[in-house]
């Protein structure tokens, strides 16, 4: 696999290994990166239509890896598992898609709604009550040990390419691009889509248009427990091991990433996520390895000291 | 009339919560350890071992004609719900405490034990700090890690034959002191030729490791050791597969738990490891291991053997010194010689066993098997 042809050809076997080794990074961090993104654009889109910051939204991602697990086992207990693979996945990420926006429509109506005409600070504080109450239900109901999710990808390194990319690597990070590509076309190119623009930009002036602003509010919380639910079934594929814990962590950097895109843009997100992802992989790697959640907050505070609203804060400001 | 009559019902629950030990005739036992959170399994085994001694001596009539009750504390392996919970145990009057598990929750509540003079036995924390504190209360059942650090060292030296070692850490008390043992023992071998080429930590509760393992990949080690406990234990093996990481894992006494073999699945083979004998194979240990399996399962539980000891060994000093007063139990502790299920138990100056045999262990078709014994 070193040896060959493209990038590795013309050099040392030292200089190919640590070339290989820097590639090697630099896919993980476009992995976590694509997490952290397709997260980041459930924090900005909400965000964008509402203003506020849904700081369960971490939750929705844990609920989204634990469902993972459940529909996981679910599946082979019906005979699943001799299925083709893709159809398998497909079905795994629908069960949990559906699970995790069961969860965050019953938190838009329950913890957010009923305050939508108070003050800021309030339905902020709902949401972190929310994020809490949801981490010790998790705790609750399943247990606090760390549950093993079954290995369905390969990890190993795939062998037939030169790049040092793992099969699950592969998986997610087709899926991450594919959903945040359909996230794009349908917030640009769709009626529904229109409506959560028009949302976002006059919540008053869209409802004297006609349009339902309660609904499509809700079906913006829907897509984003969409796509972190996507990221919670991947994850844990990706990691091995699930815990009522991960979302804070997690939600907090893909929060960091929202903002250093600037909040409330899409494509911000997306890139504020992916940035955010390789700082992480490369700082960890060639830095200091014990500060690795460090750097993620490092880069927020430079990109805010230097643009306050966020990398892509002016131009495409809210959706 | 009212009024008074709901002062006397707040007076005499205050009194009952106070007072609720010595009505009662009871003696309290404090047992804490991570009981919640992902290491909740280790909390719940010493907790089932430290009840058996408890329901042995309660069939026996008790300590001092006193029935003992076991009060539990979860400390979640966090240094200040170790302090609060120490606190809070002393308060309600408890004669001894076994625990605490991890050395980061066992150092800063040892001092709570200390100012209020009650005597504490570790079955599990093994950083050096603990006892080298210099207080007399403090005891342990287990082993200390510079001793485990210098068998894994002279492991990787005589019987591995390595030359070139990286080193992780969960950046804990216990984590990172077992892997500074290690180091510092390992590098009796620099004449050798052994180095360390790689040294790093990672944050307890992460669950990808892939850019510290790549990391360490590129410095091409013979051996891989990890100071910590097993759910990143687990998954650093897992992982280390993944990104290519051929060369062995070696741990210490936080790894050795099933949970470390789920987690890292067919990576876990070939895993050395740093405990104790196993029970199963030591005639004291036989009576303990049928019963617990009698009333648990199979499922092997490592440091239940050490609650049960801790507790035998308290209860005992407590009935050596025929009363409750901490400085009168510390002494006799001080004095014990006790032949326990995990062997023989008798303390030093500091509160160490004098006798601590590490062995090295290896994961074998899904088990643990023992696999190396020093030479003395």
């Amino acid at each position: 696999m070193l040896t060959g042809t493209g990038i590795w050809s013309h050099a040392s076997p030292d200089k190919i290994r640590e070339r290989y080794v820097f590639v090697q990074q630099l896919i993980n961090g476009l992995t976590v990166g694509a997490i952290y993104a397709l997260l980041a654009l459930g924090y900005s889109m909400v965000y964008g239509v509402l203003g506020l910051i849904n700081f369960a939204h971490g939750e929705i991602y844990m609920i989204g890896a634990y469902s993972g697990i459940l529909y996981f086992h679910l599946l082979t207990a019906i005979g699943a598992a001799g299925w083709p693979p893709v159809s398998f996945l497909l079905l795994l990420f629908l069960g949990s898609a559906v699970t995790a926006v069961g969860y965050a429509v019953f938190l838009e109506q329950v913890a957010y709604r009923p305050l939508r005409s108070a003050r800021s600070l309030s339905p902020l504080i709902s949401a972190i009550g929310a994020s809490v109450f949801l981490q010790n239900y998790v705790m609750l109901t399943q247990g606090s040990a760390d549950l093993v999710f079954p290995t369905l990808f390969p990890n190993e390194p795939l062998s037939w390419t030169t790049v040092p990319i793992s099969g699950v690597q592969a998986m997610m990070m087709f899926t991450s691009f594919s959903l945040m590509l359909a996230l794009h076309l349908f917030v640009t190119k769709t009626r529904l889509g229109k409506g959560i623009r028009a949302v976002a930009q006059d919540k008053t002036m869209a409802a004297l248009c006609g349009i339902d602003v309660n609904r499509l509010i809700m079906l913006t919380f829907a897509i984003g427990a969409i796509l972190a639910a996507g990221a919670g079934v991947m994850v844990g594929m990706y990691n091995g091991t699930v815990h009522f814990s991960i979302g804070f962590m997690v939600g907090l950097k893909a929060f960091a990433a929202a903002v250093l895109g600037g909040i409330g843009s899409l494509p911000g997100a997306m890139v504020g996520g992916i940035l955010l992802g390789l700082v992480e992989s490369l700082g960890s790697a060639y830095l200091v390895s014990e500060f690795k959640d460090g750097f993620a907050f490092c880069l927020l505070i430079l990109v805010l000291i230097v643009k306050p609203t966020g990398l892509f804060g002016d131009a495409t400001q809210r959706s | 009339m009212l009024h008074m009559a709901r002062l006397f019902v707040l007076f005499a629950f205050l009194l009952g919560m106070v007072s609720d030990a010595y009505a009662a005739g009871e003696i309290l036992i404090g047992l804490a350890g991570p009981m919640t959170g992902d290491q909740s399994k280790l909390g719940g085994d010493i907790e089932r071992g430290a009840r058996l001694a408890i329901e042995e001596w309660n069939a026996k009539g008790g300590v001092l004609k006193k029935k003992i009750r076991l009060l539990v504390g979860d400390d979640q392996h966090d240094p200040k719900q170790a302090v609060s919970v120490a606190n809070k145990m002393v308060n309600q009057g408890i004669i001894g405490m076994v625990g605490h598990f991890n050395s980061s929750a066992s150092i800063p509540a040892s001092s709570v034990y200390h100012r209020a003079g009650i005597p504490m036995i570790t079955p599990a924390s093994t950083n050096p700090k603990l006892t080298d504190q210099g207080f007399k209360n403090v005891f342990r059942v287990c082993g200390r890690d510079d001793q485990q650090g210098r068998v894994a060292a002279d492991f990787a030296a005589k019987k591995l034959r390595v030359k070139k070692v990286a080193i992780l850490h969960d950046k804990t008390t216990y984590g990172q002191g077992l892997a500074d043992e290690f180091k510092k023992n390992l590098s009796r071998y620099a004449s050798s030729g052994i180095s360390v080429v790689y040294e790093g930590g990672l944050t307890q509760g992460e669950r990808d490791f892939r850019g510290i393992l790549i990391a360490v990949k590129a410095k091409a080690p013979e051996l891989l050791y990890f100071g910590g406990i097993f759910p990143e234990g687990g998954l650093l093996a897992r992982q280390a597969k993944e990104v290519g990481l051929t060369a062995p894992m070696m741990s210490g006494d936080g790894v050795i738990d099933p949970k470390f073999i789920e987690i890292a699945g067919a990576a876990a083979e070939g895993t050395y490891l740093t405990f104790t004998p196993d029970p199963e194979v030591l005639p004291q240990a036989k009576r303990f291991l049928t019963q617990y399996k009698a009333k648990h399962g199979n499922e092997l539980a490592p440091y239940a053997i050490y609650a049960y000891d801790a507790t035998n060994v308290l209860l005992t000093a407590i009935a050596g010194a025929r009363q409750t007063k901490g400085d009168a139990v510390v002494g006799a502790l001080r004095n014990l010689k006790y032949d326990g299920a995990s062997g023989h138990i008798e303390f030093d100056q500091k509160g160490d066993v004098k006798e601590s045999p590490y062995i090295v262990w290896i994961t074998k078709g899904g088990k643990f098997e023992t696999f190396w014994t020093p030479t003395p």
